[in-house]
């Protein structure tokens, strides 16, 4: 039986909801991510685990325990913010054993367990540092203690490494994820970054305006995006619309009838970019094209090609110059192909369209 | 130097509305407190003061001090329930109900609490149709404790206005975090808004304390004559024997007493301020 269960759940603010028909089941000692562009509801599904926003239906179940209309004061889910939300006006120490004080843990017990705290998030010595005066990867990590100090059921964190600069998140990100494994804690991590969500989590679900688009392991999210809006944010950002082979779009795919219409999405860094040649009869898609613009990324260059209406982004570690006109080329198992007749109204797919 | 000289030319206007509204007045009283008629020193006045008012300035004193302490303690619990009930239709009645003597002028609220305090006022009337009382068991509230009541309810729109505000300025989040570590809303007040808040809380005492200090009306129509608060007696030095030395004297022992609450809450805010860093 899943450790965290919720089933159904609908919530919203006022009149208008937010979260549709949310089933998520967390196995315990598994994390998962929750992705998502902004405003898709991921800090809302957290609130209302959290019992700081009331659902309208559905259910919430902890290790076999309904919590639905729980305060969240009994729930014992602490949460990461994304502020980190610590109180100024305490110590380093003080913040974290505050769950601890209020659970009336003998003091003497509870300085031990801040000092534990402190030495698996690395902090040693600072206890009696102001919060205000530590950098933003330090008071991340006085709030993941103060979090884990009272030993929640769950532990959810809200865009925990989103005020990091780069680099220190890519440190944090190791820590979190190394501490997770370590102490064996259940969680929920929030994030609108594929790749935080794909080194991370144990599961991903992606989230799309209020609804889970898929929920699944990293590698299967990658790979084999169920919908073209999963396909999009998980960085397969070209897209085509197939409709029937022309001379500068050709689209072969073995066990495929290719007589639909398709919506096509794939990497720019699984689109190989060729000299020009026009019979290609090849499976996948072949598309030829002018390159427009360049851009030096470092491992690789990034072409933007104009085929026809549709702009598309190539990586090649050869820089093709400007108005070359070139083939594309894309193998069949980098092509994520959608039927448009079941897919048609994804908002992802229109939005770029437009784009 | 000549961005100085602007400096100069900006603050002045400004500056000279404070020496000549404020200062003068302040400078004029105190040395009309002072001295005698040909400007010799002479503490004459004050023995004057002691003499004829000395009840009036404990009076004075103690009537502050119960209104201060009230106005904090409903103060901080209207904010608080602002801030933290998870009834938002109680929030926003209150949210009203609250703000309304703010827009009532302090001789009006006298009048009104004069009506409802007397001993048959609207409330004895009130409590004795009910069957709670019966008509000679009322008594007045008219006097000292009419003069408190009427004072924190003026005062309390205006408290809790700066107090709830300071409330709301905190991020949400950190209430939250206090909730899902198990704290009851007592406890996050206790624990983590009201260290956070006390400054606010501190000028809002302070100065509500200056405006019970200077307001004439109420002590003249709810209190009972004698003893009464300064500000009745300046006005009867002025009134009834143009006494102005007598009356600054006055002045400079309520200057006094704010100037002390105002010590304190210094005080008071400096050392939190010392253990916090
Ligand atoms: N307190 C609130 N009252 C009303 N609407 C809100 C509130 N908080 C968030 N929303 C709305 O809910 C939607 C989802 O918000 P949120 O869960 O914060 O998104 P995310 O965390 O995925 O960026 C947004 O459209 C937002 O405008
Ligand atoms: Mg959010």
């Amino acid at each position: 039986m899943a450790h965290l269960d919720i089933r159904q759940l609908q919530v919203g603010y006022g009149d208008k909801t937010i979260l549709h028909g949310i089933n998520l089941q967390v196995q315990k000692g598994e994390m998962i991510a929750l992705l998502g562009p902004s405003g898709c509801g991921k800090t809302t599904l957290l609130n209302a685990i959290c019992g700081f926003v009331p659902t309208q239906s559905g259910e919430v179940h902890i290790a076999g325990h309904e919590i639905t209309q729980l305060p969240a004061e009994r729930r014992n889910i602490t949460m990461v913010f994304q502020s980190y939300a610590l109180w100024p006006h305490m110590s380093v120490a003080q913040n974290i054993s505050y769950g601890l004080k209020v659970r009336k843990i003998p003091k003497a017990q509870a300085h031990k367990r801040v000092l534990d705290l402190l030495s698996i998030v690395n902090l040693e010595g600072f206890e009696n540092e102001k919060v205000t005066n530590l950098s933003g990867g330090q008071r991340q990590r006085v709030a993941l203690a103060r979090a884990l100090a009272v030993e929640p059921d769950v532990l959810v964190l809200d865009e925990p490494l989103s005020n990091l600069d780069a680099k220190v998140r890519l440190s944090v990100r190791h820590e979190l994820k190394a501490l997770q494994k370590k102490l064996g804690f259940t969680s929920l991590i929030v994030t609108h970054d594929q790749e935080e969500a794909l080194v991370m989590a144990d599961r991903v679900a992606v989230l799309n305006q209020g609804r889970i688009e898929q929920l699944g392991t990293p590698e299967d999210i990658y790979q084999q995006p169920e919908t073209p809006f999963v396909a999009d944010f998980m960085g397969a950002d070209n897209c085509i619309i197939y409709k029937t082979s022309e001379p500068n779009v050709q689209l072969h795919l073995p066990n495929r009838s290719t007589a639909q219409t398709f919506a096509l999405y794939f990497r720019s860094s699984a689109t190989q970019v060729q000299a020009f040649s026009n019979s290609k009869n090849e499976a996948g898609l072949t598309l030829s094209g002018l390159v427009e613009q360049t851009a030096f990324l470092g491992q690789q260059y990034r072409h933007t090609v104009r085929s026809g209406e549709q702009v598309l982004q190539a990586d090649s570690r050869e820089c093709w110059p400007i108005a070359s006109q070139v083939s594309l080329f894309v193998p069949p198992q980098a092509l994520h192909v959608f039927d448009l007749a079941t897919h048609e109204t994804s908002n992802a797919f229109q939005s770029n369209l437009r784009g | 130097m000549r961005a100085s000289t602007s400096n100069l030319l900006l603050i002045g206007p400004a500056a000279l509305m404070v020496v000549a509204l404020f200062l003068y007045p302040l400078f004029f009283s105190l040395v009309s407190a002072f001295t005698q008629d040909d400007l010799s020193f002479t503490l004459d006045h004050f023995v004057k003061v002691f003499e004829l008012y000395s009840n009036d300035i404990k009076f004075t004193i103690i009537i502050v001090l119960s209104s201060v302490v009230l106005l904090a303690i409903l103060s901080i619990g209207i904010a608080a329930t602002l801030t933290l009930s998870p009834f938002p239709k109680l929030v926003a009645v209150l949210a009203l109900l609250y703000r309304l003597p703010l827009f009532i002028p302090f001789i009006v609220a006298a009048q009104m609490m004069r009506t409802f305090l007397a001993k048959n006022g609207l409330m004895n009337n009130t409590l004795v149709a009910m069957g709670v009382m019966t008509p000679f068991e009322t008594i007045s509230l008219l006097g000292w404790s009419g003069i408190i009541i009427t004072f924190v309810w003026k005062q309390l729109a205006f408290s809790t206005l700066l107090i709830s505000g300071a409330m709301a300025a905190l991020n949400r989040d950190q209430i939250q975090a206090a909730q899902n570590l198990g704290a009851s809303r007592l406890r996050i007040l206790v624990d983590v808004i009201l260290p956070q808040v006390m400054p606010t809380i501190g000028v809002a005492l302070v100065l509500s304390t200056v405006t019970i200090m200077s307001v004439l009306s109420v002590p003249l129509m709810i209190g009972t004559g004698s003893p009464t608060m300064i500000t009745a007696d300046i006005a009867f030095r002025v009134n009834s024997y143009g006494d102005y030395p007598v009356a600054n004297a006055l002045g400079m022992v309520s200057y006094l007493i704010c100037a002390g609450l105002a010590w304190f809450y210094l005080r008071q805010s400096l050392k939190d301020k010392g253990a916090l860093s």
